[in-house]
């Protein structure tokens, strides 16, 4: 029945969520679903507490659908800053796991699992463009961002100014969008947006 | 604190609470900083796509939408003690119907017509629940399915909201003469069951 709705844009579709069609709910998860637990298990390292994560994420999106302002940012945005943040909430609450995350052993591995082609497209561009940032901006980005890591704790662990974090945060993200936006990446051939 | 400086972090979900709290009083005053943190905002999302996503188990699906489903249907509360006994009927007229991998039964069950029907796929011995006739689940509850295989406990084998239409519930690894069987339970599902099932089948 969902599949009625795949032509609608992810604006509508919150939009329609807020209106209690719980239809639009099943599309959004199934085009974001898979993204937001592989990101909340990416934070999280434990698939039980990856699923609370998305759980609470998607149903925080259904209780306050409408509160969501199209002119403020897209709604695949909205959602995955929903699932991270209660990721990095439940990351902190664990502090255990947290001395895993740099490890790379821990990472999940791309071997085995199936993508569809978009997936795998997404992927590789923001890896790539992750690659292609100094490695300082780099490990900022990715101790915040799948570390779970406050700007004081990171700025502790790496031994740094507060400042010089913040200043490695907001350049590597600007790098990032600079980056992503290039030409070979999405955004050139989507013309409408 | 230059509370301007905390974009990035915001947007990266770095901030500890006090911070949180302060950066989100500034935000309500700053346009610049909305405007800068929107950019922000996206390109962090889109640091979400550079994790390896595995496919998510088919439970949390069913759970967020059963769970959905409850809380919207808050709208037309269901008599529940009524409901119940039907259930309870129910259960005890479907738990007559046994079949070998195919377990079909069709009943008249007050206005509605209750369908169960449990397939067994020929691959390693993987089941589909198919439910229809089964009334909304009350506020905060949910239905939820079990495979219960030869003296073994019952396994959570997915939840579905119930009400209009067919439900469908991929039921995994259904090992030869299980009994499936269906509960109400509360929202978000339970790990063994809290109540009789409500239908019961063997296969």
């Amino acid at each position: 029945m969902s599949r009625q709705l795949a032509h609608l844009s992810d604006e509508a579709l919150v939009l329609l969520a807020a209106r209690s069609e719980d239809s639009a709910l099943a599309e959004l998860y199934d085009r974001y679903g898979r993204t937001a637990y592989g990101l909340a298990l990416r934070v999280l390292r434990d698939p039980t507490l990856a699923e609370d994560a998305v759980q609470d994420a998607f149903l925080t999106l259904w209780r306050t659908a409408g509160k969501f302002v199209p002119e403020r940012g897209k709604a695949s945005t909205w959602i995955l800053t929903l699932v991270h943040r209660r990721a990095v909430d439940a990351v902190r609450r664990e502090q255990r796991r947290r001395a895993e995350s740099l490890d790379p052993a821990t990472e999940p591995s791309v071997e085995g699992v199936e993508e569809d082609a978009w997936l795998r497209l997404q992927r590789e561009r923001v890896q790539e463009a992750l690659r292609r940032l100094p490695d300082a901006q780099r490990e900022a980005l990715e101790l915040a961002y799948y570390g779970g890591f406050s700007q004081s704790e990171l700025a502790e662990r790496l031994g740094q100014p507060l400042g010089t974090i913040k200043s490695r945060m907001f350049s590597g993200l600007s790098r990032m969008r600079e980056l992503l936006g290039e030409p070979g990446t999405e955004k050139s051939w989507t013309s409408t947006t | 604190m230059d509370l301007h400086d905390l974009t990035a972090a915001y947007a990266l979900d770095a901030l500890d609470a006090d911070e949180t709290e302060a950066y989100e009083r500034h935000l309500a005053q700053c346009a610049q900083c909305r405007e800068q943190l929107a950019e922000l905002n996206e390109t962090a999302g889109a640091l979400a796509f550079a994790a390896v996503a595995p496919e998510p188990p088919p439970q949390l699906r069913s759970a967020i939408l059963a769970t959905a489903s409850a809380e919207r249907t808050n709208v037309v509360p269901l008599p529940r003690r009524r409901w119940v006994a039907r259930g309870l009927a129910v259960a005890a007229a479907v738990a007559a119907c046994v079949a070998v991998g195919f377990a079909v039964s069709a009943l008249k069950s007050g206005p509605s017509r209750l369908v169960v029907v449990v397939k067994l796929g020929p691959h390693r011995g993987r089941g589909t629940l198919q439910v229809k006739g089964l009334g909304a689940a009350p506020q905060g509850k949910t239905y939820e399915a079990w495979v219960i295989p030869p003296g073994r406990p019952p396994r959570p084998a997915g939840l579905f909201p119930g009400g209009e239409g067919t439900f469908l519930v991929r039921l995994g690894g259904v090992p030869p003469h299980s009994v499936v069987a269906v509960t109400l339970a509360r929202a978000g599902g339970v790990r063994t069951p809290t109540s009789p099932p409500l239908i019961k089948t063997s296969t």
